[in-house]
C-alpha cells in the first residue's frame, strides 16, 4: 500500500480546463487518504512540469504518482520516464485520462465533466495505492531468422539479414526459388525481365555462407517465443540426386508417360511429372512431382540421377529468434463464366497473356490463331461489390501491368490493337508515363462502372466485347477481339497451415495483417514474426522489396542486441490456489500457459516470453489463482470501489 | 451501338490529324473553347469519336463546321493531342465524304495526284491555245466563256449534289424533323455566315484575322463578279477597271499575309499546313497577282507581245476552278455556311 501519493491535474492549455473545473477536482481529492500533495499544471508534459514532478518525488519522497491528463497512448511513457528518472518505479505511476474520455467527450456539460473527472482521479488514486513496483525481465535471444518464401521478396529479406550478420534459413515450398517474378518477362516500369531479377538475387544468395536455402521445404512445427523459437522443417525428396546432361533431362521429360497442366504457364501448356527449372528458377536442377509420378521408372533408366522412388524425407530441427513470412500471392482465378472465362476459349487472364508473350517470339498466336486485337477487362477480382465477391481492395499492380503489357505486345509484334476496358486508370507514380505511352501508341481506353460491366459474347464465330462507355456519354461501344484478357487482381496464397502455425492474424481480405499499416507496417501482434511482400496486401515488385527490406531491418533490430526486455505486466499463477482446470490455457490466445508439475500437483505456469499481458486468463479462473501484474484484482477492485462511491 | 473501327482512326491521320489518341478525356479542350455550348459541345466529343473510329457519328455531325480553329484547345491540351488540328482534319475528311465523285478524298490524301491534275489542266490549256495558234484575242474570248461555264458546271454537277448529300447525312439520316418554315427562317443565318463568318468573331483575340478573312472573301467574290459578269479584262468603264485593280490587290495582299503566317507558323492554326492548305492560299494569291498583271498589260498595250501572262493566268484559273473549287479547300466556304444553316434548322426543329 502506497502512503505518499502525488496527484497532478493538467489543464492541457484549455483542452481540459475549459470544461473541467480543475480547482474543484483538486479540492475533491486533496483529502483522500494517502494523498500527499495535489498540484495543477498548465501542461504536465512540458519540460518545466516534468522537472517539478521529479523534484517533488525526490524531495518529498513520493511513493506513487497520478497524472490526470490525456490518453496514456500519448504520454504514459513520458511520465513513466519522469518516475524512473526520479528513482520511482515506473509501474507506481498511474495515468488518468480526463481529456479524450472526459473534457472532449462532454464539452456540452462542464458540471458533469467535472464530476466525472473527480471520480476518475479518485479511481486512479485507488489504483496507485495498490500499485506494485515491477521490473522488466531480460531474455537472451538467438540471432537467426527463418524467412518463409523465396520469391524476390524473401530472397531480398534473406540477403538484407545476412549482410547484417544474421543467420538465415530460407525456406521455399516449391522445388525452385523465384516465385511469381520468375514467371514474368518484361516488368513495369523499367522493362527489366522478371527472370533476370530472380537470377541476380539467387547468385547473391549463393555468395553468402550465412544463408541456408531449403527448397521443397515446409515449416511443420513451431514452439517458443520471440528470440527463441524451435522449429521443425520438413524437406520433401527432390527425386533427383547427381548430375544429368541437358540432353538426358530432355529425354527423361519425353519418356515420362504422365502429364498435367503446367502451373508455370498458368495452364497454357502441359508438363510431365519431371519438373524442369524454367528461366529464372533455381537451382537449375530437375525435380520430380511426387503427386503426379506413377513410379514407372522410365526416367531412371535414362539417367540414374532421377530417383522417382526416393522417399528420404528429412526433418530439420532449427533454433531461431524470429520469422519473416514472405509468402506472396496467387493471381485471382475468375469464376467460370465471369466475362466468359472458361466458356469462351479466347478469354484468358493477364498472367496467362504474360506467359503467352514469353512463349511466342515472332508473332502472337493463341490456339493456332494470329492475334491482332486484344481487349483487356480491368479490375477482375478487385474492387468487387457485394454481389460479386469479397475482394473490395484495389490490387495496385494491375493497371500498370496491363498498360505496360499493351506497350510490350505492340513493340514486340506487328499490328496489334489494344482496347482497355477499365474503371479508371490508376497507373500511379512513375507508371503514369506508361499510360501516356500506351495512349500515344494508339491504345484505346474505354471506361465503365460496376453498374454496367462489359459483356463478352460469342457471335458470328467471333468474340465481342461491348460496354456502355462513360467517356462516350454512355454510348454502347463494341469491338471484336482475338483475345479477351481479364486483368486479374491478387489474392493471398493458400496458406492456412502456415497462418495457423505462426498465428499471424488475417484481415477480412485474408491477407496477413500488420499491427499498424503506417507506423508498424511489417510487424505482427506476434512478437518476432514479421510479414512482408504480397502476403500482406497487393503490391508491385518495388513495394514488395521495400517491405521485405523493412522486415529484415525490423527483425534484425529485435535480435541483434542478443537480449530482449519484456513488459513486466504479465500473468502469474499462485500455485497454491491453482487446481489445473485448464480454463486459463484455453482462454490464452498466445499459448503462453502450460501445465507443470509443482511438487506433485499439476498447476498452470505462464511462459513469460509468450505472455502479452492481455488478461484473458484472469476472469476465467474459478479459484482466483491467476493474476495480472500491473492490473491486479486488488487494483481493479479498488478502482471499481472508488468509482462506485458517490 | 457502335463498332470500334481502327481503320477510320488510321484514315483520319491521312487527312492531317495526329496524336489525338493521346487524349485522356479530361475535357479541357471543350471547356476552353469559346464556341462550344451545352447543346453543341466540342471538340472532346469529336476526339472521342475519332479515337474509336465511329464513322456514322462523325459523318452526321455538324460540329467540325462550328469550329473556327482559334487553337485554344491545342494550346491547353495537357496531353498535347492537338484537338484543333483534329477538327481541321475532320473538316477535310467530311468534305471528302460529302463529295459524291470521291475525288476530294484522293486529292486531300495525295498531293502528287493534285499536281498531276494541275499538269493535265496545263496540257489541255496549251493544247487548246495551240489549236487557236496562240492568238491572244481568241484565247481571251474563250477564256471568258470558260469562266462562266466552269462556274455553272462545277456548281450544278459537283457542289449542289454534295450539299444535298451533306443535308442527307446531317439532317435526314439523323431523323431531324424540321418544319419547312425552319428552312426558310434559317436562310438569314446562311447568308450572314456565308458572307461575314460572324461566328469566328467569338473566338478569342480574333478581330484582325476575322477582318482579313472578311475582306478577302468580299474581295474574291467581287473580283469573280467583276471579271465574269462585268468582263473586267475587256471593259472600257473606268470605274469597273479601277474596281478590278483594287479587288485583285486586296486578294494578293491578304493571301500574301496568309502564306507568310503559314511559313512563320506564328499562330496555332498555321502550324500544321497540309498541301491542300498551301495550294489554296498560293493559288488564290497567284490569281490576284496574275489578274492584276494581265489587266495592267492590257492597259499598257503589252498583252499582245506578252500572251504568256494571260496563259499563266488562265492556267491558274483552270486549276482553281476545276480542282481547288470543287474538290479542294475552297468548299469550306460553302460547307461552313451550310453547317451553320443546318445547325440552325436543327435548333429550330427542337
Amino acid at each position: 500500500m502506497k502512503k505518499k501519493i502525488g496527484v497532478y491535474v493538467c489543464h492541457c492549455g484549455g483542452n481540459i480546463s475549459d470544461y473541467v473545473d480543475i480547482e474543484k477536482v483538486k479540492d475533491a481529492v486533496r483529502d483522500e487518504a494517502d494523498v500527499f500533495l495535489v498540484k495543477n499544471t498548465l501542461f504536465a508534459c512540458a519540460d518545466s512540469s516534468q522537472k517539478m514532478m521529479e523534484e517533488d518525488i525526490k524531495t518529498q519522497g513520493l511513493d506513487a504518482m497520478v497524472v490526470a491528463s490525456c490518453s496514456p497512448k500519448l504520454h504514459l511513457n513520458t511520465f513513466r520516464g519522469v518516475a524512473q528518472r526520479a528513482g520511482l518505479n515506473p509501474y507506481n505511476y498511474v495515468q488518468v485520462n480526463i481529456r479524450e474520455q472526459d473534457s472532449w467527450a462532454h464539452s456540452d456539460n462542464p458540471a458533469g465533466a467535472t464530476e466525472k473527472a473527480i471520480q476518475l482521479v479518485k479511481a486512479g488514486i485507488a489504483r496507485a495505492k495498490e500499485s506494485e513496483a515491477l521490473t522488466s525481465m531480460k531474455i537472451a535471444t538467438t540471432n537467426a531468422v527463418a524467412v518463409i518464401g523465396a520469391g524476390v521478396g524473401g530472397m531480398r529479406t534473406a540477403l538484407g539479414l545476412a549482410d547484417m550478420g544474421t543467420e538465415v534459413y530460407l525456406i521455399e515450398k516449391s522445388f525452385f526459388v523465384g516465385g511469381r517474378t520468375a514467371q514474368w518477362g518484361s516488368v513495369a516500369p523499367t522493362n527489366d525481365r522478371g527472370d533476370v531479377l530472380t537470377a541476380g538475387l539467387f547468385n547473391e544468395i549463393q555468395k553468402r555462407s550465412n544463408i541456408k536455402l531449403f527448397t521443397g521445404a515446409e515449416l511443420i512445427e513451431k514452439t517458443g517465443s520471440v528470440g527463441n523459437f524451435d522449429i521443425k522443417v520438413k524437406i520433401h525428396p527432390r527425386g533427383f540426386d547427381g548430375t544429368a546432361t541437358a540432353d538426358d533431362i530432355q529425354k527423361a521429360v519425353k519418356a515420362c508417360p504422365v502429364s498435367t497442366t503446367d502451373e508455370f504457364n498458368f495452364g497454357l501448356t502441359q508438363r510431365t511429372a519431371i519438373l524442369t527449372p524454367q528461366k529464372g528458377q533455381y537451382p537449375q536442377q530437375p525435380a520430380i512431382d511426387k503427386a503426379l509420378c506413377n513410379q514407372c521408372g522410365a526416367c531412371q533408366k535414362i539417367n540414374s540421377a532421377f530417383q522417382p522412388a526416393s522417399t528420404n524425407e528429412e526433418i530439420l530441427t532449427l533454433h531461431i529468434g524470429g520469422f519473416v513470412a514472405n509468402t506472396g500471392f496467387d493471381p485471382y482465378e475468375p469464376a467460370k463464366g465471369e466475362y466468359g472465362y472458361g466458356e469462351i476459349d479466347n478469354v484468358i487472364t493477364l498472367p496467362q497473356l504474360k506467359r503467352l508473350i514469353e512463349l511466342n517470339d515472332n508473332e502472337l498466336v493463341f490456339k493456332g490463331k494470329k492475334v491482332k486485337k486484344i481487349a483487356y477487362i480491368y479490375c477482375v477480382g478487385s474492387r468487387q461489390d457485394d454481389d460479386e465477391g469479397k475482394n473490395k481492395y484495389c490490387s495496385r499492380y494491375c493497371c500498370t501491368s496491363a498498360t505496360h503489357t499493351g506497350v510490350t505486345v505492340k513493340n514486340k509484334y506487328k499490328d496489334i490493337l489494344n482496347y482497355h476496358f477499365n474503371r479508371g486508370i490508376r497507373t500511379y507514380g512513375k507508371a503514369e508515363l506508361i499510360y501516356g505511352q500506351a495512349s500515344q501508341q494508339g491504345d484505346v481506353f474505354l471506361q465503365f462502372t460496376l453498374d454496367s460491366i462489359p459483356q463478352v459474347e460469342r457471335k458470328h464465330n467471333k468474340t465481342y466485347v461491348k460496354v456502355k462507355d462513360i467517356l462516350t456519354a454512355g454510348k454502347t461501344i463494341e469491338t471484336d477481339a482475338d483475345l479477351v484478357v481479364l486483368v486479374t487482381g491478387m489474392v493471398p496464397r493458400e496458406n492456412v497451415k502456415l497462418g495457423h502455425l505462426l498465428k499471424i492474424p488475417e484481415g477480412r481480405d485474408h491477407f496477413f495483417n500488420e499491427i499498424h499499416m503506417k507506423l508498424k507496417p511489417v510487424e505482427t501482434v506476434i512478437d518476432g514474426v514479421m510479414i512482408a511482400g504480397t502476403s500482406q496486401a497487393p503490391k508491385n515488385i518495388l513495394e514488395t522489396l521495400n517491405s521485405s527490406m523493412a522486415a529484415a531491418a525490423k527483425v534484425n533490430s529485435v535480435l541483434t542486441k542478443g537480449e530482449l526486455s519484456l513488459e513486466p505486466t504479465l500473468a502469474k499463477v499462485n500455485p497454491g490456489a491453482c487446481t489445473w482446470c485448464g480454463k486459463c490455457a484455453e482462454a490464452c490466445p498466445f499459448d503462453a500457459i502450460v501445465q507443470v508439475d509443482n511438487e506433485g500437483k499439476m498447476v498452470a505456469k505462464v511462459n513469460e516470453s509468450n505472455c502479452k499481458g492481455c488478461g484473458m486468463c484472469t476472469p476465467v479462473c474459478p479459484t482466483d489463482a491467476i493474476d495480472l501484474d500491473g492490473f491486479t484484482n486488488a487494483q481493479i477492485g479498488a478502482m471499481i470501489d472508488a468509482l462506485a462511491e458517490l | 451501338m457502335a463498332l470500334i473501327q481502327p481503320d477510320l482512326t488510321k484514315e483520319l491521320k491521312k487527312y492531317g490529324a495526329f496524336d489525338f489518341n493521346a487524349c485522356y478525356n479530361c475535357g479541357t479542350c471543350t471547356s476552353v473553347c469559346t464556341l462550344s455550348t451545352e447543346d453543341n459541345s466540342f471538340p472532346r466529343e469529336m476526339v472521342r469519336y475519332s479515337v474509336l473510329g465511329l464513322e456514322d457519328d462523325l459523318k452526321s455531325s455538324l460540329k467540325p463546321w462550328l469550329c473556327y480553329y482559334c487553337g485554344q484547345c491545342t494550346e491547353n491540351c495537357p496531353q498535347e493531342a492537338s484537338p484543333g488540328e483534329l477538327m481541321m482534319s475532320l473538316r477535310r475528311w467530311l468534305t471528302a465524304k460529302y463529295d459524291w465523285t470521291g475525288l476530294s478524298g484522293l486529292f486531300y490524301k495525295s498531293w502528287p495526284l493534285t499536281v498531276l491534275g494541275f499538269i493535265l489542266i496545263l496540257a489541255a490549256e496549251l493544247g487548246f491555245a495551240a489549236r487557236l495558234h496562240f492568238h491572244i484575242d481568241r484565247i481571251m474570248y474563250y477564256g471568258h466563256y470558260f469562266e462562266m461555264f466552269s462556274i455553272l458546271g462545277v456548281f450544278t454537277i459537283i457542289l449542289l449534289p454534295n450539299i444535298i448529300r451533306m443535308w442527307y447525312f446531317t439532317i435526314l439520316k439523323r431523323k431531324i424533323k424540321a418544319p419547312i418554315k425552319a428552312y426558310y427562317t434559317a436562310i438569314s443565318d446562311l447568308v450572314v455566315h456565308m458572307f461575314t463568318q460572324k461566328r469566328s468573331l467569338d473566338c478569342d483575340d480574333n478581330q484582325f484575322r476575322w477582318f482579313e478573312h472578311f475582306i478577302l472573301v468580299i474581295g474574291y467574290l467581287s473580283l469573280l463578279f467583276t471579271t465574269v459578269f462585268l468582263n473586267w479584262f475587256e471593259t472600257h468603264n473606268l470605274f469597273i477597271n479601277i474596281l478590278g485593280y483594287v479587288e485583285s490587290i486586296v486578294i494578293f495582299v491578304v493571301t500574301f499575309d496568309f502564306v507568310n503566317s503559314r511559313i512563320k507558323k506564328n499562330k496555332e492554326m498555321n502550324k500544321f499546313s497540309q498541301p491542300s492548305d498551301w495550294f489554296f492560299v498560293i493559288w488564290l494569291f497567284l490569281m490576284g497577282v496574275t489578274a492584276f498583271v494581265v489587266r495592267l498589260f492590257i492597259d499598257l498595250n503589252l498583252i499582245e507581245t506578252n500572251s504568256w501572262a494571260y496563259l499563266f493566268h488562265l492556267m491558274i484559273l483552270g486549276q482553281w476552278a476545276l480542282i481547288i473549287v470543287p474538290f479542294g479547300k475552297w468548299t469550306h466556304f460553302l460547307y461552313r455556311s451550310f453547317g451553320m444553316y443546318f445547325a440552325k434548322i436543327e435548333e429550330l426543329a427542337k
